[in-house]
């Protein structure tokens, strides 16, 4: 099939391999993120981390929205949820992020009219369907997802449809980055920019990691080559001494991103003066909320959420793992207290959180690491 | 690996797309036919829905759509 098999053959990723370990320094560790959670369950699913010498090193950026969602928000949303009135809608994903009482399956358990939905068209189109009834989307994503959220909002005003409101999470990549690489117990060479994220904003708001920080970028997709090439690409820029952005997925990525998106998220949306971030805390204009034009389908305005901020377990590490300071199995509940079954963190509910991915994918890998440590 | 998986440029499929949260979930669709804003589009697995195009067009039937929850976020071969 075209694209599979050419970004799948085994015979090219030992070639690419064998290239990233030509030019791997032995008397040095290279730490390379990837931002993008959903890198982190190719680089899993497919054992690219295998492939690479021991000096190079992948650390988990914080790319997956459910896992950096404070517990102070989900617990909003329940209380949203829990109205009489209210149709609740959300991503399947989002039904299992523990709250600090339950989760929205559990609240839909006790009779919440909480429906899981694959797009904010579908809440819409829910909203159209009850008009005696208020629909609220929960809306949570990085710019991927933003642009849906804005489409329908768009749709929702044009059609004058006033039962329609979006609780707004959505949140930005490039401040979080900024903030890792401020962040000081965090050394890191270089970076793997999300691709998909990247459709919407292209490459051009990542230039401040090689012109700020001397740490070279390249956008990469999700097959196991685009990973590898997007690892040579950066050994080459490391060995090379030099700096910049590049796109390895340009079957896809426009330098410029897309610009009827962008417009259209200009519109709906503007930036939050701070937003919390689990395991990061309080970053800058970090956040996403709709813009004044749209203020009549803030939820937030409409249910008047007190904004309460809500600690993790004690016992949780998902800020740590989030920051790339310990691995998933080094957390102390990774895979006793905390499973995909039963996730005490938010890493390990959604199938890119770091947790779940080396969960399903990476604990044998580790445990040979572990055995050859010793 | 089940067929549906096997798609470009990702994993996902209409009906496997992971996390649709995550922002990672770039779902590859061919336009089958344009109803105004929205088209009909179907993956590589044979799954069809209605998508919408407003942040794309103008998009003609045959092309190849990057879709995530439900939207057309951008074009594949976008530089081809």
């Amino acid at each position: 099939m075209k694209y599979v098999d050419e970004f799948r053959n085994g015979e090219i990723a030992r070639a690419v391999a064998a290239g990233i370990a030509s030019l791997t320094d032995p008397d040095r560790h290279y730490k390379i993120m990837e931002v993008c959670g959903g890198h982190t369950h190719t680089i899993y699913r497919h054992g690219i981390k295998d492939l690479l010498p021991d000096q190079v090193e992948l650390v988990h950026g914080p790319g997956c929205p459910v896992c950096v969602l404070p517990m102070g928000r989900v617990d909003e949303g329940i209380e949203i949820a829990e109205r009489p009135q209210v149709i609740f809608t959300c991503f399947g994903d989002m039904m299992r992020v523990p709250g600090s009482r339950g989760n929205l399956l559990e609240v839909k358990a006790e009779g919440a009219d909480i429906r899981m939905v694959y797009s904010p068209l579908d809440a819409l189109r829910i909203a159209r369907e009850n008009p005696d009834r208020e629909v609220v989307f929960y809306a949570i994503g990085f710019e991927t997802t933003a642009p849906s959220t804005a489409l329908t909002l768009q749709r929702a005003k044009k059609e004058g449809i006033e039962n329609f409101s979006v609780f707004c999470n959505h949140v930005t990549i490039v401040p979080p980055v900024r903030a890792l690489l401020d962040s000081p117990d965090l050394r890191l060479d270089a970076f793997i920019g999300p691709g998909h994220v990247s459709t919407v904003i292209g490459c051009r708001p990542y230039e401040f990691m090689p012109e700020d920080y001397g740490k070279p970028c390249v956008v990469a997709g999700f097959e196991p080559l685009d990973l590898l090439q997007s690892i040579l690409m950066l050994m080459r820029q490391l060995d090379e001494e030099r700096c910049e952005v590049e796109n390895q997925y340009g079957r896809v990525v426009l330098w410029e991103g897309n610009l009827q998106a962008l417009k259209s998220l200009a519109e709906v949306f503007e930036l939050r003066p701070y937003f919390e971030w689990r395991g990061l805390g309080f970053i800058a204009q970090s956040a996403l909320k709709l813009s004044a034009a749209y203020a009549d389908f803030d939820a937030e305005l409409r249910y008047s959420t007190p904004g309460v901020r809500v600690a993790d377990p004690k016992a949780c590490q998902c800020g740590e793992v989030l920051k790339g300071v310990l691995k998933p199995p080094e957390c102390k509940v990774f895979g006793t207290a905390c499973t995909p079954e039963r996730p005490l963190g938010a890493l390990m509910v959604s199938s890119e959180g770091a947790c779940a991915a080396y969960y399903n994918f990476g604990r044998k890998s580790f445990e040979k690491v572990e055995i050859g440590s010793r | 690996m089940r067929e549906a998986e096997s798609m470009l440029p990702g994993y996902c499929t209409l009906d496997h797309d992971g996390c649709v949260t995550c922002s990672d979930a770039g779902i590859p669709v061919r336009v089958v036919s344009v109803d105004g804003y929205d088209a009909l589009c179907e993956d590589a697995a044979g799954n069809r829905a209605e998508i919408a195009v407003e942040l794309v067009e103008p998009v003609g039937v045959g092309e190849v759509l990057l879709t995530h929850g439900g939207v057309a976020i951008g074009r594949v071969e976008a530089e081809a």
